[in-house]
């Protein structure tokens, strides 16, 4: 699959080109630049899109139980949440985080050879599906939640302690813009991983008839649930705006990102990614 | 070239008040006082007269010291005062030098403060004015249009305008920073003075919501609210009303302060801890700063907002230089424009060498005529000639004048077509290329 590996370069290239160039227009404050870097990450994101539906189509299910696959796909999950955010708020500066986390996690995709995962049931596809998809918008929700709180604790601090302001944060959007994206990441976000987490026990119980396996991975995921609930109620109804908020969901993402990277390459885990042959029959509880 | 642009003018920096007013311009007119006339020395004038400074841009003949009387006694006449006064006073700015400065001030990077924005309009005012009474010609058209891209380009290129450098805007911007649009937000006015209400008026001016204007007494906030089309309140509900505040500038005549933290946090609970923006322009202060460690609240007092103020007039300097390198950028193009402009020069010169040159074959042709030749035949044969010859040139020129305007440098092939022709007449040594051909 020749064409496939100059598609996928040419994917990271234009991911690459977007995330550099959108560096360079903030640093240097050209909005054209910026544009055309946001033009370009676009490019590569319709491409990506039509990678992945190719692989799918040809491949049919196959690709499904890939893991490179499911990381090209969280990728894309990344980019798709940012373009959504800035066609409806205008955020053109979560580029900075969304490009080169598509980048890097893309790239990754390539640079591993593929491992495979059990292959779902016609009838438990349906619970598959719903697991990765609702899990993947949201943890790419709390990425645009981890770069605006990481920006709105910079700004934050700069206003409190009336320091200058360079061109880079003269340049930044407010404040209430950055707490709206966590507002709307936990608002949608935290739904969505009870969903998808939900899911993936219904699915296990269908799979291996069993809902909880004291699996490293399902331990992690339900203490970051509980840590979510927690911000999603302090923000819903404890009023909860500002710096308490986007202190948490920075932490929620980095945890997040350690249990996708972590545990599912160095632990033993049967939502196992790693490459190597061992991996390749999924760890199975005895029913 | 044979004209020569020139910047005479005073401002802020060589003359003070008293002499700029003297010597202001206001109202005046190089046509109609006989500045610029048909037959020079001042070909192309504008006049620019503002508060800080007053300038006239010319464009007149080679001969500096004609162009510099006239502009002195045309200037100090409309103004009724003393031109050696004047003289003591005026800076002269020629060709390149004038150029800059032209730009550089359209870019206000000679401002008092760098980078403020009206002198821009007031150049295009100027210059609008300049048109309408005819007094300005190519030159002059070509380099105030440039003068305005290459101030847009410094503008967006730069931040060399983009902070705020007066306490009042400080306090917009730092507003903005925080809440983003306006349009949703409401302002509380304490007190009055001065500064508090202008800042109330940029806020305002921005797209505030809503102001409420709190005072001692109900009649006086009353009086003040009707300005800003607003809510009045008396100061006892000060607590009442503060929740639906997000921003509140305080500046009243209090002794010790009216806002404290402990006071607040039953506000915040109120307004769900949405931010919220206080500005102490008082002295002594009227809210405590220990306000301004809650979170989601923010308070800046006056030194605070000058101090900001100063930074961004650092900053503004540190920009200018940049700006100031773009300017040299345009200037550069405008100089290549001009030179451009020497191309009428060589078609001179180009016809004139043809036109040598025909008389002297036809002067050749009738030795070998007989000598009865009538006077008819001569010029028959002369018009020939020299017809000829201007056929023969003017493809040449008609390219040279295209790649002038569409190129809008044809200084190559102006200088090609002078090696060409040798318009300039140098004596090529015969062997003048043996060299080149042994390498």
């Amino acid at each position: 699959m020749i064409s496939f590996r100059i598609l996928d370069l040419i994917i990271a290239l234009l991911y690459l080109s977007g995330a550099v160039s959108f560096l360079a227009g903030l640093i240097y404050s050209r909005k054209r630049v910026q544009d055309v870097s946001v033009c370009l990450t676009l490019t590569g994101f319709v491409l990506h899109t039509a990678d992945l539906g190719l692989k799918y189509a040809l491949g049919l299910g196959e690709v499904l139980t890939q893991s490179q696959f499911y990381i090209s796909l969280l990728a894309w999950t990344f980019l798709l949440i940012f373009l959504l955010l800035w066609w409806r708020l205008k955020l053109k500066f979560l580029s900075l985080i969304a490009a080169p986390l598509a980048l890097l996690i893309f790239t990754w995709s390539l640079a591993i050879s593929p491992a495979t995962l059990p292959i779902p049931g016609l009838l438990q596809g349906l619970w598959f599906g719903l697991h990765i998809g609702s899990l993947f918008i949201s943890i790419a929700l709390l990425a645009m939640a981890f770069g605006a709180g990481l920006a709105y604790l910079h700004l934050d601090r700069k206003i409190k302690s009336k320091s200058r302001m360079g061109n880079v944060t003269r340049d930044l959007p407010s404040l209430s813009t950055f707490d709206r994206v966590n507002h709307w990441a936990v608002l949608v976000g935290f739904p969505l991983f009870t969903i998808g987490t939900l899911a993936g026990f219904i699915w296990a119980a269908f799979t291996w008839k069993t809902i909880f396996s004291w699996d490293p991975k399902e331990i992690f995921t339900v203490a970051i649930w509980f840590i979510f609930a927690w911000l999603f109620h302090k923000r819903a109804t404890g009023g909860w705006k500002g710096k308490k908020p986007a202190k948490l969901a920075i932490l929620i993402f980095v945890l997040s990102l350690a249990s996708f990277v972590g545990i599912n390459f160095f632990t033993e885990t049967h939502h196992s990614l790693r490459p190597d042959g061992t991996q390749d029959i999924p760890f199975r509880p005895q029913s | 070239m044979e004209h020569k642009i020139y910047l005479f003018g005073l401002n802020h920096k060589t003359a003070e008040v008293e002499i700029r007013e003297k010597f202001a311009l206001t109202g005046f007119n190089p046509i109609s006082q006989k500045l610029v006339e048909k037959e020079g020395p001042v070909l192309e004038a504008l006049v620019l007269s503002t508060c800080n400074r007053v300038e006239i841009l010319c464009v007149g003949l080679s001969e500096q010291h004609l162009v510099r009387e006239k502009v002195m006694d045309t200037w100090a006449g409309f103004c009724q005062a003393d031109p050696d006064l004047l003289s003591s006073h005026i800076y002269t700015y020629t060709d390149r030098d004038a150029v800059r400065h032209l730009f550089s001030v359209a870019a206000s990077l000679d401002s008092m403060v760098l980078g403020e924005p009206q002198i821009l309009g007031q150049l295009k005012d100027a210059y609008r004015k300049a048109v309408e009474e005819h007094s300005t010609g190519v030159i002059i058209n070509r380099m105030l249009h440039k003068s305005f891209s290459s101030a847009k380009r410094t503008r967006t290129e730069t931040a060399v305008s983009s902070s705020a450098v007066s306490i009042s805007y400080a306090a917009v911007e730092l507003a903005k920073k925080i809440f983003g649009e306006l349009s949703l937000h409401r302002a509380m006015l304490i007190g009055a003075g001065e500064m508090a209400e202008l800042a109330a008026l940029h806020l305002l001016n921005n797209g505030l919501k809503e102001i409420l204007v709190a005072n001692r007494t109900l009649e006086r906030a009353r009086e003040l609210a009707h300005r800003f089309k607003g809510q009045p309140l008396c100061l006892e509900d000060l607590f009442k009303y503060l929740p639906q505040a997000d921003i509140v500038i305080s500046s009243t005549g209090s002794s010790s302060a009216i806002i404290r933290a402990r006071d607040l946090s039953e506000v915040l609970k109120k307004r769900k801890h949405r931010p919220m923006f206080f500005i102490d322009i008082a002295v002594p202060r009227d809210i405590d700063p220990d306000v301004n460690q809650l979170d989601n609240v923010y308070l800046y007092d006056i030194d605070d907002l000058q101090e900001v103020v100063e930074e961004n007039l650092a900053g503004r300097k540190e920009e200018a230089r940049k700006a100031e390198k773009i300017v040299d950028q345009e200037v550069d193009k405008f100089e290549k424009w001009l030179s451009s402009l020497d191309l009428s020069p060589t078609i001179v010169d180009l016809l004139n060498k043809g036109e040598a040159i025909a008389r002297k074959e036809v002067k050749k042709s009738l030795r070998n005529l007989p000598q009865e030749v009538d006077p008819k035949t001569i010029q028959i044969l002369e018009h020939l000639a020299v017809s000829l010859v201007g056929k023969l040139y003017h493809e040449p020129i008609v390219f040279l004048k295209r790649r002038a305007q569409e190129e809008g440098s044809a200084e190559k092939f102006i200088d090609l077509a002078r090696k060409i022709f040798n318009l300039d007449e140098e004596q090529i040594p015969e062997n003048a290329h043996t060299e080149k051909k042994r390498k």
